[in-house]
């Protein structure tokens, strides 16, 4: 019996924390500009931006 | 049922074996969650301004015009970095409370490898993490690494009437700033307060000389401690993404600002990652409760209920808030409510540890359980894989340009008295800073002078008004409407030299005054003789004086209570 649930519970758990890793660098990096506080651009210096 | 490990947990006591792989697990968190910011340079983000040799100034020992915002920390930064220097103690300060606070976690965690390395992610990864390294807030990250250790000293002095002797030194270390001396104040009365009047006051008395520099400062600003209510508006806590802000700020999110927010908080991940964390606390809190240290509990739930109750409040009634901080001196501390998170992460971490060793132990193999706590520990990492390396390269550290090496070292040859610095505005975005990074104008810490910068504070395009009377004034001659004119006015101010940055698309008005030094996009100009301006009061200089003498002599009292303890363990 355990030596079913290991590698099912391992690809499942493993499978979707990779899925979201994936999700969240592509996310990260396809970003808007204006959500990135390395590019914010501001001819008057913005402290900072509330969100909407 | 606790086992040895948890009865020493249960006195607050914190065996080493508790904390040894969280701590390095923490470690190995930290160092990923840094990345280039571990690397050479200065890490320069928002509120985050280190230099080489920062002046021990009035204003970093509370004598100075400008409210007391960086008192005590920026004095602590001014005698520790003529030791070690700026650029090292800058990494020391990111890197040691991340590892502290993995590690504190995993203590107040109770039993079990998976329950403490899951609480010690939990406490490590997460976005208030994040936002505040992002937004440079690092006296609160230093509280908030504290935070554990103070909840586990408090509850050990709770349960065996002896003050340990590493509460002084705890409390010191968390009361580097305002917020984060409330926080560490909390959680010392919420840990080690009983129905005894005599605990009382010694908790009132170590919590009253752990924060003195900045209350007898900030007492002798009273006349201009006021803050503008439209700063409460803007700073309130905010929703992120998807999330309404209940559930963000239980996710221990929900900086004001949305520029510090890494994207997948924003988006389906941040999502994931909140019901993940929610579904993983309710387990711990329903099957795993009972294997958190008693003694601990009540602490634990308490700052929760504190920090969490303080974020909501403010984000829910801002105009309150707005009226508190304008009216009452002082109060400009409930801006930004989102800070009081830091209360609410250890229950958070405890449970959510808790409820991954519940999880993990429902499982029938061992290679099952291994996988799945492996699994729960990384969660927090998988689901916002954007503040890994430096938050994306966001922190990474810069150099300064050679302009200011020079400025600094022809300085003391220029004509004595205070400087300005133009362009008048707070921040700056220079391309040398990682192609333009906001930050607090540098200059104002990195030059061996008195520096007037600017303290009003532009969001979404609004001015907030700042509270530092001499800035006013200088903001008020440079609007006199000629040269001539702006030149009489800031030598009426006191200003003798104005040090002029040449940033593309940001005109500086013209002042009188003679060039007497320049060095690639900075230049000095002389307004000659200002009018000297008077020293702070004499009776500020003795409150000053007194409250810093305190305040080092706190942690002499954790040295006598070691000293003391070991005679008369060596006397039985």
């Amino acid at each position: 019996m355990g030596s079913i649930v290991a590698p099912i519970v391992s690809c499942i758990v493993g499978g979707g924390l990779a899925v979201a890793t994936l999700m969240g660098v592509v996310t990260s990096q396809t970003s808007a500009p204006e959500q990135s506080p390395g590019n914010i651009q501001s001819p008057d210096f913005n402290y900072g931006i509330t969100a909407e | 049922m606790v086992g040895r490990v948890g009865a020493a947990l249960a006195r607050g006591r914190v065996p080493a074996r508790a904390t040894l792989w969280p701590a390095a697990w923490s470690l190995l968190l930290a160092v990923l969650l840094l990345g280039g910011a571990l690397g050479h340079g200065y890490v320069l983000s928002y509120d985050m301004v280190w230099v080489p040799d920062l002046a021990l100034g009035r204003d970093a020992l509370g004598t100075g015009t400008a409210l007391p915002r960086a008192v005590p920390s920026d004095a602590v930064v001014a005698v520790l970095d003529e030791v070690l220097g700026g650029m090292l103690l800058q990494k020391l300060v990111l890197l040691v409370p991340l590892v502290a606070v993995g590690a504190g976690a995993a203590a107040l965690a109770g039993r079990g490898t998976p329950a403490r390395l899951v609480a010690a992610t939990v406490a490590v990864w997460n976005p208030f993490v994040v936002e505040r390294l992002a937004i440079g807030h690092w006296p609160l990250l230093i509280g908030y690494g504290v935070l554990p250790w103070v909840l586990l000293a408090a509850t050990s002095w709770r349960t065996s009437g002896t003050l340990p002797a590493r509460v002084p030194l705890l409390l010191l270390l968390g009361s580097l700033s305002a917020t984060t001396g409330l926080v560490s104040a909390v959680a010392l009365l919420a840990g080690a307060g009983t129905s005894r009047a005599r605990r009382w006051w010694a908790m009132g008395a170590l919590v009253l000389v752990a924060n003195l520099p900045w209350l007898a400062a900030g007492l002798l600003h009273a006349a201009d401690a006021t803050s503008s209510a439209t700063g409460a508006d803007v700073f309130a806590p905010s929703h992120e993404g998807l999330l309404p802000a209940p559930l963000t700020f239980l996710s221990l999110g929900g900086i004001w600002n949305a520029g510090v927010v890494p994207p997948t908080r924003t988006g389906v991940l941040g999502v994931v990652a909140t019901v993940a964390l929610l579904v993983l606390a309710g387990t711990g809190a329903v099957r795993g409760w009972s294997r958190v240290p008693e003694p601990l509990r009540r602490p634990l739930v308490a700052c929760w209920a504190v920090g969490l109750g303080l974020t909501l409040a403010t984000w829910a009634a801002p105009a309150a808030t707005g009226w508190l901080a304008s009216t009452v001196p002082g109060a400009g501390l409930l801006r930004d409510g989102s800070r009081a998170l830091a209360l609410a992460a250890p229950l958070a971490a405890v449970l959510a540890g808790r409820g991954a060793a519940a999880v993990v132990g429902l499982l029938p193999d061992a290679l099952s359980r291994a996988m799945i706590a492996f699994a729960c520990a990384v969660a927090p990492v998988a689901l916002m894989p954007d503040a890994a390396l430096g938050l994306a390269g966001r922190l990474s550290a810069v150099d300064y340009p050679t302009s200011y090496v020079a400025l600094a070292d022809a300085l003391p040859a220029l004509p004595p008295g205070d400087a300005v610095l133009l362009p008048f505005a707070s921040y700056r975005a220079p391309d040398w800073n990682d192609g333009g990074r906001p930050v607090l104008a540098p200059l104002g810490r990195y030059l061996p002078r008195r520096v007037v910068v600017e303290d009003r504070l532009v969001v979404d395009g609004r001015a907030i008004a700042g509270e530092d009377p001499r800035a006013t004034t200088v903001r008020e001659a440079l609007a006199a409407p000629t040269s001539a004119g702006r030149a009489a006015g800031l030598r009426a101010a006191g200003i003798r030299l104005l040090v002029v940055e040449d940033l593309p698309g940001h005109p500086v008005p013209d002042v009188t005054g003679r060039e007497v030094w320049r060095g690639g996009d900075l230049r000095v100009v002389d307004l000659g003789a200002g009018r000297a301006v008077p020293g702070p009061p004499r009776a500020w200089t003795l409150v000053m004086g007194a409250s810093w003498a305190a305040w080092c002599a706190l942690p002499l009292l954790g040295g006598v209570l070691v000293v003391r303890r070991s005679r008369s363990k060596s006397s039985r």
